[in-house]
C-alpha cells in the first residue's frame, strides 16, 4: 500500500488541507484499474467510513496477495469540511463535486478539483460513493447518468438490487461522473444512507458490492458470493408521495420495505398542537427506495419514493410489444 | 399602490409558512399591455436589489398615472435565507439558482424553482438583481450567454449600467433562474452590482434610472426616456482574472473601479502571523478594475479581481 497526497493546499491560518489516496498493487500489472472516492461533502459520513474500510480491507488482501489490478482509494476530498461540519468548501461554500474537471489557474476549489481529477483520469473504472443533495435517505443504488460514455453492463457487477439510469441533468455536466465518463473511465455513483450519520447495514452492503465488482472485474482474485440481479429504473417507474401539510413526520416504514397498496407508511402531525393532520397511504404496491429523513417536514416535502411494481411492469411490457 | 400579494406559500413545519410575495403596479385596463418582474434575492445574501425594489416601488406610488403595463416586484425570493443572511436555501443548503426550472416532483427547492417560473410565466421582461457575494465588489454589469447577445444587448444598454459581460455559454448555467426564463420567452438580463450583505445606495438610484428608462422605451411607462449612459462592451476587449497566488490576508492598493495601468500593484498578500508580504499581485493587463475582493482572507486561487482592458493588453 502506497499512502499519498493527491493535494495538498496551504490554508492562511489551519493546516494544510490534504487529500490522501491509498494505492494498492503493483506498479506494472496488467490487470484493470479502479479508482473509489469517498467523501466530497463534509456531511457524507457513511462514504467516508466505506472507503476507510476499504483502505483497511484491501491492506489485509494486499498482504495475502490478492490484488490482481491497481486499485485507488480516496476516502476523504473535503476533509476541512467534514472537520468542522458543514457540507461545502468552508470558506466560500461551493460545492467540490461542482467544480469538474476543474480548472488548474481558476479559483480555489476549481485547482481542487483539477489537481484531483489529474490523478483520477486514466483509470478504467471509478467509483464515486455518494450521499444525498436532499433530506433524505435511501437504499443503497446506483446512480447511472447517460452521457454518451457510460456502460450499464459494467455496474451489473455489483449485484446491487437497483440501478438508477437516466439522462443528467444540465447541473450533472460539472460534476465527477459526467466528466470521468467523458475522459473514458467507465464511472458510475453509489448513493446510499443519511447525511451526516453512519448506517452498518447500508455501508457492509456498499462494501459487499464494491467487493464484488473488484473480484468480478479481475481486480482482486477472491471469490464472493453473487449479488442480485439488478432492476434497471428510470424516474418514470418511480411515485412520488409528498407532504400535503408541513408538521412533524413520523415514518412507518423502512427504506427497502416492500409495500402493499393503501397500506400506512406515514403519518404527519401539527408540530405545537400534536393534532394528527396526515395519514400517509402507499398509492401503490412496490418498494420504498428513499424517504424524507429530518423529524420536521416541510409542505409539498417528498415524503416517500416508491419503486411501483405496477409501472414497471407495463413500462417492461410496452418495450416487449414494441 | 401596488397589490400585495403572496404568490407561493409554503407551510412549515412549525407555526410558521414560507412566502414569496410580490407587489403589482397595473393600469386599470390589463389587456395586450407589456408585463415586466423585477426580481431580488434569489440567493439571500445579497441585498442590493432590495434597495432598488424599494426605490422603484416609491417612484411608482409617486408616479400612478405614469403606468401603462403590469409591473411586479419580486423582492425576496429566497425569504428564508434573505431574512436569515444564508446565501443558500436554508434547510437544505441548496443554491436555487443552480435547480432551474426546478420540478414539481423534486425536492423542495426545486418545487419552489418551478413555482417560481411559473408564477412569472408570461413576462416579456424579467430583471434579476444580484450583488456579487460578500467576497467580491462589483461595477454595475450585465451578464449574458453568447447565445443571447443579439436579443438582450440591445435591452442592457438601456439599463444605465457600466458594463456589458457577454460570456460563452456554460453548460450549468443551465440551471440559472435567468436561462429558464430565457427559454419560454421572456427576455431576462441578470445584473450584478455591489457586494453581498451590504447597500449601496448610489448604484441602487443608477439602476432605478436605467429601470424607468427601459421601462419608458418599452412602453411601460409613459414617461420620457431617460439619459443613460452606454456600458462598455466586453467583445471590445478582454477580461483578465487575478488569483491568489498564495494563501494569506489580501490587502487591495487601490479603489474600486479604478482605470489601472498594466504592471500596477493592485495589492498585496501578507500574513498575520509572520509580518511578511507573501505576494505583491501585479496588474497583468491595462484597464478598468471592474471586480475587487472584498473579503480578505484568500486561499491559493481565490479571486482577487478582475480587469477589463484591451485586446491586445496595453494600457489605458
Amino acid at each position: 500500500m502506497k499512502r499519498f497526497d493527491i493535494v495538498c493546499l496551504e490554508s492562511p491560518n489551519r493546516s494544510p488541507l490534504r487529500i490522501e489516496g491509498f494505492l494498492f498493487g503493483e506498479e506494472n500489472t496488467k490487470g484493470p484499474s479502479i479508482a473509489i472516492v469517498g467523501a466530497m461533502s463534509g456531511d457524507h459520513i457513511n462514504q467516508l467510513y466505506v472507503a476507510s474500510g476499504l483502505v483497511e480491507y484491501l491492506r489485509i488482501k494486499e498482504e495475502e496477495g490478492k490484488i490482481s489490478g491497481r486499485i485507488l482509494v480516496i476516502p476523504a476530498v473535503n476533509a476541512y469540511a467534514l472537520n468542522m461540519g458543514e457540507k461545502n468548501w468552508p470558506l466560500d461554500k461551493t460545492d467540490l463535486n461542482m467544480m469538474f474537471p476543474g480548472y488548474a489557474q481558476g479559483e480555489t476549489t476549481q485547482r481542487i478539483a483539477s489537481r484531483l481529477f489529474g490523478e483520477l483520469k486514466g483509470y478504467d473504472y471509478g467509483i464515486i460513493l455518494e450521499g444525498r443533495r436532499d433530506q433524505g435517505m435511501c437504499i443503497p443504488y446506483v446512480k447511472l447518468i447517460q452521457s454518451g460514455y457510460e456502460d450499464l453492463e459494467c455496474v451489473k457487477d455489483l449485484g446491487m438490487g437497483f440501478v438508477h439510469y437516466r439522462p443528467h441533468e444540465p447541473v450533472e455536466t460539472a460534476m465527477l461522473q459526467y466528466n470521468w465518463q467523458l475522459w473514458e473511465t467507465k464511472a458510475f455513483s453509489i448513493v446510499f444512507g443519511k447525511n451526516g450519520s453512519i448506517d452498518q447495514n447500508d455501508t457492509d452492503q456498499v462494501h459487499t458490492a464494491i467487493v464484488r465488482f473488484l473480484s468480478k472485474r479481475d481486480i482482486l482474485d477472491f471469490h464472493v458470493f453473487e449479488g442480485h440481479k439488478s432492476n434497471i429504473l428510470d424516474p418514470n417507474r418511480i411515485i412520488i408521495v409528498k407532504a400535503s401539510r408541513a408538521g412533524i413526520f413520523i415514518s412507518k416504514v423502512r427504506c427497502g420495505t416492500a409495500i402493499k397498496k393503501g397500506e400506512v407508511i406515514g403519518v404527519i402531525m401539527d408540530a405545537l398542537s400534536g393534532k394528527k393532520l396526515e395519514k400517509m397511504l402507499s398509492p401503490c404496491e412496490g418498494i420504498v427506495t428513499c424517504q424524507y429523513a429530518h423529524p420536521l417536514i416541510f409542505q409539498n416535502s417528498i415524503a416517500f419514493r416508491i419503486a411501483s411494481v405496477e409501472l414497471c411492469c407495463q413500462i417492461d411490457t410496452k418495450r416487449e410489444e414494441k | 399602490m401596488g397589490l400585495i400579494e403572496e404568490v407561493i406559500t409554503i407551510e412549515l413545519p412549525v407555526g410558521e409558512s414560507f412566502r414569496i410575495q410580490r407587489c403589482r403596479y397595473a393600469p386599470k385596463k390589463e389587456e395586450g399591455i407589456k408585463r415586466i418582474s423585477i426580481v431580488s434575492g434569489i440567493h439571500g445574501d445579497e441585498l442590493e436589489g432590495q434597495y432598488v425594489c424599494f426605490l422603484l416601488g416609491q417612484w411608482l406610488r409617486s408616479n400612478p398615472d405614469k403606468i401603462r403595463g403590469i409591473i411586479d416586484i419580486y423582492p425576496a425570493i429566497n425569504s428564508l435565507g434573505i431574512d436569515s443572511i444564508t446565501r443558500s436555501i436554508p434547510f437544505y443548503d441548496v443554491d436555487l439558482n443552480r435547480i432551474f426550472p426546478g420540478s414539481k416532483n423534486d425536492f423542495l427547492p426545486a418545487q419552489i424553482a418551478d413555482g417560481v417560473v411559473n408564477v412569472m410565466r408570461g413576462s416579456d421582461f424579467a430583471i434579476d438583481i444580484h450583488s456579487s457575494n460578500v467576497f467580491l465588489r462589483e461595477i454595475p454589469q450585465v451578464r449574458i450567454a453568447k447565445s443571447q447577445e443579439e436579443i438582450l444587448v440591445p435591452l442592457a444598454n438601456l439599463l444605465n449600467i457600466d458594463f456589458v459581460w457577454v460570456h460563452d455559454a456554460v453548460t450549468v448555467l443551465e440551471s440559472t433562474f435567468a436561462h429558464a426564463m430565457n427559454t419560454i420567452g421572456t427576455k431576462t438580463l441578470v445584473v450584478e452590482m455591489g457586494v453581498g450583505m451590504r447597500l449601496g445606495k448610489a448604484y441602487g438610484h443608477q439602476l432605478l434610472d436605467g429601470l424607468l428608462n427601459l421601462m419608458a422605451h418599452e412602453g411601460i411607462l409613459d414617461i420620457e426616456p431617460l439619459d443613460v449612459r452606454m456600458p462598455i462592451q466586453s467583445h471590445v476587449g478582454e477580461v483578465a482574472y487575478l488569483n491568489a497566488a498564495c494563501p494569506g490576508l489580501f490587502v487591495p492598493a487601490i479603489e474600486h473601479c479604478q482605470v489601472i495601468e498594466k504592471g500596477s500593484v493592485v495589492g498585496h498578500i501578507v500574513s498575520a502571523l509572520s509580518g511578511e508580504v507573501m505576494d505583491e499581485v501585479i496588474a497583468p493587463i491595462g484597464g478598468m478594475l471592474f471586480t475587487i475582493r472584498a473579503y480578505p482572507i484568500v486561499y491559493e486561487g481565490s479571486l482577487l479581481g478582475r480587469i477589463f482592458g484591451k485586446t491586445n493588453g496595453d494600457s489605458q
